[in-house]
């Protein structure tokens, strides 16, 4: 199974050499691309001193836009699963073994859930509240349950690679492209894994945004789940 | 009623509008696509201020007391579809850059492998 390492990353120079190192001890062998989206920092040269394959994009796409580039990478280039993980040090590539193991057994997205366990970083109180109202918001669109809908840590099969290429939501993605996939009948699972708090720089959300995040992603969520055949 | 300076005003302010959409056409300025509500607008101040009994019937037919609420309505509802328009002509350039970026990104990086490849050749 060809598997590729997506990784989006907007001034992350400071935390990716640690990510690097990490995923070179991984128990899994993967190739690696590094989308970098127009950083202003040396992004670009710690990924080449690591020989890590970067993509540099021309202008800022947001989070949406970098992490799609990577999943039409992984498509134009043949990959069988993509795993995308951020580039902040949060997830932790001891997962990845687990994660694959999903996809190998046939499920075409699996997503790491910091609430199956429990364990390590919970993120603040105000952030499980609304990561909660999203799971409830998913599970009544959708009748499942997912635990984690905010997570960027997970893996996605050929298939739904695919489909994420052609189409991807612009910002704030994980929530909605769960309800995509299961729209176009993609087989969805997670698995518990443990993150870590960023160790450098901050969330891409603020609490100034907060408000306007829920109601963009709740709306991304009704929409989705009342779309035919398209997806994200 | 309308004041006799007011009404030349208003005729001729319409006109020179229409002809200003026209111009802009001509020398390729604005796209035949987004002109056609611009000039549907203009056409629609012209006829109601060349011939404002046009604006007294719309008015009357739908029961609108004064006419100029009438005038109102209507500029509002060419406002909104011609808003609405942009909004959608901005989704769609915006969907096209995305493809635009993201295309540039991965052919620079194929680029970049294909030189590393024939210089270890």
């Amino acid at each position: 199974m060809r598997t590729l390492i997506i990784i989006p990353a907007y001034n992350e120079a400071k935390s990716l050499p640690a990510l690097f190192d990490a995923l070179k001890k991984a128990p899994v062998a993967c190739d690696i691309v590094v989308i970098n989206d127009c950083s202003t920092d040396d992004t670009e040269a710690v990924c080449r001193a690591h020989g890590v394959r970067v993509i540099n994009l021309p202008v800022n796409l947001g989070i949406g836009g970098a992490v799609q580039t990577g999943y039409r990478y992984a498509w134009n280039n043949g990959y069988d699963a993509a795993v995308q993980m951020d580039g902040d040090g949060q997830h932790d590539p001891r997962f990845l073994k687990l994660l694959l193991s999903r996809i190998q057994e046939g499920y075409d997205l699996c997503i790491g859930s910091r609430f199956i366990e429990n364990e390590g970083f919970q993120s603040s109180a105000a952030r499980r509240l609304g990561i909660r109202y999203f799971s409830w918001l998913i599970r009544f669109m959708t009748g499942h349950r997912f635990s984690d809908p905010t997570s960027g840590y997970r893996a996605c099969s050929r298939g739904l690679i695919g489909m994420f290429a052609r189409e991807y939501p612009k910002d704030y993605p994980e929530p909605e492209t769960i309800v995509a996939a299961h729209r176009n009948k993609f087989k969805i699972t997670e698995v518990p894994v443990i993150m870590n708090p960023r160790r450098e720089g901050t969330s891409s959300i603020t609490n100034l945004k907060a408000v306007y995040y829920m109601i963009k992603v709740s709306l991304a969520i009704a929409i989705a789940s009342i779309r035919k055949g398209g997806s994200a | 009623m309308i004041s006799p300076v007011l009404s030349i005003v208003v005729k001729v302010a319409s006109i020179l509008f229409f002809i200003f959409i026209i111009n802009m056409v001509r020398i390729k300025k604005l796209e035949l696509k987004y002109a056609l509500t611009w000039i549907l607008t203009s056409v629609s101040f012209v006829v109601m201020a060349l011939f404002p009994e046009t604006l007294y019937f719309i008015a009357g037919l739908l029961g609108v007391e004064l006419p100029v609420n009438a005038l109102f309505m209507s500029i509002i509802f060419l406002l909104i579809m011609i808003v609405f328009t942009l909004s959608l002509a901005v989704s769609r350039q915006a969907l096209r850059i995305k493809t635009l970026v993201q295309e540039i990104g991965l052919i620079r990086e194929e680029l970049a492998r294909k030189s590393i490849e024939e210089e270890q050749e």
